[in-house]
């Protein structure tokens, strides 16, 4: 009777210690993804608060604050999925607050993702037309098509740390 | 001339005496403000951790009306509420943390030297959290404090932070302020919950002190003034 449970102690920690190097192995192309992504989407929260502080003062300077932002939101989002190789998550030993399940219900990730591409997209265009009462809309239409995805695939602890 | 019911007349002599024994401890005002500060931090508690950020905002101004209208009521309000009445210097809570073990203390009119501890903490740490709320980054950019747009995202997401933790704080003060409650239940014998409920408790005695009662109109003044103050930081001061 030891001697089953010693085997199949042995059996699992092998089992344990293969997981684990395929793991370390997950490559480090993936892994390079992630501080550039935070960086970059960081970059897209900022641009869009640039533009909701403008509309906090209620006077909007198209072409120095709106414009320049409504166009690196639509032109970093166009490549947002790119962001996400599989082996990118937390099972990469670097610290990310992207859930698991980015890469468990891919098909719905995808989906937002394309959702909030596609608002981008639009807030850019609703831009041009230098419309105030358009953009405030548009703005809170791109904001929930971000957090439409945050909600469901970034961790709560982001709130808890500074993201240096 | 003696009554015609004398059974009446004993009851009426039951109810007078039971009036009597009653002494009134809490105005209305603040009664309110206190279980409306109760329900808003609860409801920002909960839409902040759902990431509910639109309805977190409104329920942040709602704790923000009702904590400034507590300090404004600390100076202006019913005999209780006001400051005066209760914050006490070191010698004082000393002398009253002396006796605190006694089960048969003396009942305090109001809040207690060191209960007073607690309230002024405690309405310090909502308007410390409540004030690094206001000029908070939300990490989307879309819901962020009115006064946001004075920092930078990085600044405002560094006091997102600061408000998120300073919230754990608070919770550990609202435990203290409950095991002091359940304490004087449990081991004091005084009922502290009531009172804040009622407006009033039960004396054995004709009470020495009874509460004078601010008038309406003041508290009035306050709420318009107060408003005023929370819509001006709600639309950032850009008039």
């Amino acid at each position: 009777m030891l001697v089953l449970l010693s085997r199949c102690l042995f059996v699992a920690a092998i089992a344990c210690s293969c997981f684990a190097v395929v793991h370390a192995v997950a490559g480090p192309a993936e892994t390079a993804q992630i501080k550039p992504r935070q960086d970059k989407l960081r970059d897209m929260g900022g641009a869009l608060k640039a533009i909701n502080d403008e509309i906090k003062k209620g006077k909007l300077d198209w072409d120095n604050t709106i414009l320049p932002n409504t166009q690196t939101i639509k032109e970093r989002s166009g490549y947002l999925l790119n962001w996400f190789p599989k082996g990118s998550g937390p099972e990469s030993g670097v610290k990310t607050y992207a859930l698991p399940a980015i890469w468990q219900k891919n098909d719905d990730f995808v989906k937002l993702g394309k959702a909030a591409q596609a608002e981008a997209l639009k807030l850019d265009q609703v831009a041009q037309t230098k419309n105030g009462d358009a953009l405030k809309a548009q703005v809170l239409a791109t904001g929930k098509a971000c957090k439409a995805c945050h909600d469901n695939y970034r961790s709560p602890d982001y709130e808890k740390e500074n993201e240096e | 001339m003696s009554s015609a019911n004398p059974a009446r007349d004993l009851d009426e002599e039951a109810t007078a005496t039971v009036a009597a024994r009653k002494q009134r401890v809490w105005d209305g005002p603040t009664r309110a403000m206190h279980w409306l500060l109760v329900a808003s931090l609860g409801f920002c508690w909960w839409s902040g951790v759902k990431n509910e950020l639109e309805y977190h905002l409104y329920s942040g101004y709602a704790v923000l009306w009702i904590v400034l209208m507590r300090l404004y009521w600390g100076f202006f309000g019913s005999s209780t509420a006001r400051f005066t009445h209760f914050v006490r210097g070191p010698v004082g809570i000393m002398n009253y943390l002396r006796t605190i073990h006694h089960r048969d203390s003396a009942h305090s009119y109001g809040h207690n030297p060191v209960g007073a501890i607690s309230v002024v903490l405690m309405l310090g740490m909502v308007l410390t959290v409540v004030g690094f709320g206001l000029v908070a980054v939300d990490v989307d950019g879309l819901y962020s404090g009115p006064l946001s747009s004075y920092v930078t995202f990085k600044q405002g997401r560094h006091l997102a932070h600061l408000h998120y933790h300073w919230f754990e704080y608070l919770l550990w003060v609202i435990g203290i302020h409950l095991v002091a409650i359940a304490f004087y239940y449990v081991y004091k014998r005084q009922n502290l919950v009531t009172p804040m409920i009622s407006g009033s408790r039960t004396v054995s005695e004709a009470p020495e002190e009874d509460l004078k009662h601010a008038p309406v109109w003041r508290f009035v003044l306050g709420a318009v003034i107060v408003s005023a103050l929370v819509y001006a930081v709600s639309i950032g001061f850009y008039f």
